[in-house]
């Protein structure tokens, strides 16, 4: 995990074209350093081996799951810090997301400062 | 000239005319591909600049004026307007508004042709037009092209245009039936600001015999739920003699109507079509009124599958109503047997019946129900 000082690296993870766009646009203005992932194998295979400080991570993604993929992180002993995103909007997807261990839930549509304070928040955390 | 050297031509023209229609089309799909690429890469950019713009108030990168004419423009603006809210919302319609681009669509919208250009300009202004254009889209709620007049009718229900809702309701009665059912979700979209339009048009229309219309118009208020329209379905029950209009009453009524419900209710539970009987105990059961129990028991043993059915489903529903069912599965009846057996399978009373066998606990019951779905009858 990046330290103190280093310009913190940010993982996004959606299918969508246009979110990643708009949240490696809103992230690297803000100076965070923001790869991306395409489908859940690639968000999963890239949580595994890179060194990131939050992955935002969509929830309904082709391949696996969001709440499947952070699970598999936990079994192969990765614990990373993720904020959920998604468009399903029940509380179901909420609670299981928290109880599989991500630190916030973001609902789509979003608000980008909103979303940049929280990232911010679970940064400086 | 011979018969071969005829032959020969023949054949050497056929593949220069072959080699020509393949290297049209390779070019064909080489274009295409790079028109796709370079379409999907001004979309990219625009979705980018216009991120920056609602990140940054800073950012004054401008938006050049032919983006307004590039179709991937209006894309990245529609896919933008779906995943932002609050006044990253208002800042897109700024720009939209900015570079006279609902103006556009609109232009399009009113040419002749072609098709797709028009069905495109109906789904952009759907997506991106605001008060400006409701008069436009209403304008368009009777274009030729049924799609065109589905996307209009949606794009007025996105923004609560309520005074389109008597437009939307005049087409009504006049649509063929996929077009009359996305007019419905549309006006289901407006929730309560459409219940008293839609009154108005169901009283009007009654009399007129557009069944269809109001057929469509009374299922829209029990999807709306507003219940304050129970006394007026129930006047339109009194009255209507058309079965679909009756039956559709029927069940919005057992959303909307409340216990005021139950005697018109029990009324067309008395009815000689089975289709009002059979409607009636669902929604007799819907309003939740255990008082309406030994009525539904009688339905039990009606002489159609569906009443059965439903007033067996009914009374698994109800409070108290597992009892009757389990005395039923003991009637003379074979009929009244069945329902009652599969309700109580249906609602897992069966299931806790076996729970209980399995653990030696079984009541008489439990006997009872267990010999009936084993095919025994107990007596």
């Amino acid at each position: 995990m990046g330290t103190e000082g280093e310009t913190k690296r940010v993982l996004v993870a959606d299918d969508s074209d246009t979110v990643t766009t708009v949240l490696v646009t809103a992230l690297e203005l803000e100076g965070y350093k923001v790869e991306t992932a395409g489908n859940g194998i690639e968000a999963y295979e890239k949580g595994l081996t890179g060194d990131y400080d939050l992955v935002i991570l969509d929830q309904l993604m082709p391949g696996l799951l969001g709440l499947e993929i952070i699970d598999r992180w936990k079994q192969e002993g990765r614990q990373i810090s993720t904020i959920m995103l998604s468009g399903v909007d029940d509380d179901r997807t909420v609670v299981e997301s928290f109880e599989s261990g991500a630190v916030d839930f973001i609902r789509k549509p979003f608000r980008i400062p909103e979303l940049l304070a929280r990232v911010r928040q679970r940064l400086q955390a | 000239m011979n018969g071969t050297t005829i032959g020969v031509i023949a054949v050497v023209v056929v593949l220069i005319v072959d080699v020509v229609l393949l290297l049209g089309l390779v070019t064909m799909k080489a274009v295409n591909r790079r028109r796709a690429q370079s379409y999907k890469l001004r979309r990219a950019a625009y979705v980018a600049t216009l991120s920056r713009r609602l990140t940054s108030r800073a950012a004054s990168e401008p938006i050049e004026a032919r983006a307004a004419a590039d179709d991937a423009f209006l894309d990245a603006v529609i896919d933008m307007r779906n995943i932002v809210t609050g006044e990253e919302i208002e800042t897109l319609a700024g720009i939209v508004d900015g570079l006279g681009l609902a103006r556009r669509q609109e232009a399009r919208l009113r040419s002749r042709f072609p098709l797709g250009r028009r069905l495109r300009a109906a789904v952009s202004l759907a997506e991106i037009g605001d008060e400006t254009t409701a008069t436009v889209l209403i304008e368009h709620l009777s274009d030729r092209e049924p799609e065109i007049r589905v996307q209009c009718a949606r794009g007025l229900g996105r923004m609560q245009h309520t005074a389109a809702i008597d437009a939307i309701l005049e087409r009504l009665g006049l649509e063929e039936p996929w077009v009359r059912a996305r007019f419905a979700d549309t006006l289901v979209g407006f929730g309560a600001k459409a219940t008293w339009p839609l009154v108005a048009y169901i009283r009007v229309n009654l009399r007129h015999h557009d069944n269809d219309g109001v057929v469509e118009a009374i299922r829209v208020l029990g999807v709306i739920g507003d219940r304050e329209v129970g006394p007026t379905l129930a006047g339109v029950l009194r009255v209507a003699s058309d079965p679909e209009v009756r039956i559709a009453t029927i069940e919005a009524l057992g959303v909307v109507g409340g216990p005021l419900a139950i005697g018109p209710l029990k009324a067309t539970f008395r009815s000689t079509d089975w289709r009002l009987r059979a409607k009636s105990a669902t929604s007799l059961a819907h309003i939740g009124d255990p008082s309406v129990n030994s009525l539904l028991a009688r339905g039990l043993e009606d002489a159609n599958w569906w009443v059965r059915r439903n007033s067996a489903a009914g009374l698994a529903s109800l409070p108290g109503g597992a009892d009757l069912l389990l005395d039923a599965v003991s009637s003379d009846d074979q009929f009244a047997r069945d329902a009652a057996a599969e309700a109580l399978a249906d609602c897992g009373a069966l299931a806790a019946a076996r729970e209980r066998q399995e653990a030696g606990l079984t009541n008489a019951e439990d006997r009872l129900l267990l010999a009936h779905m084993s095919g025994q009858v107990l007596t």
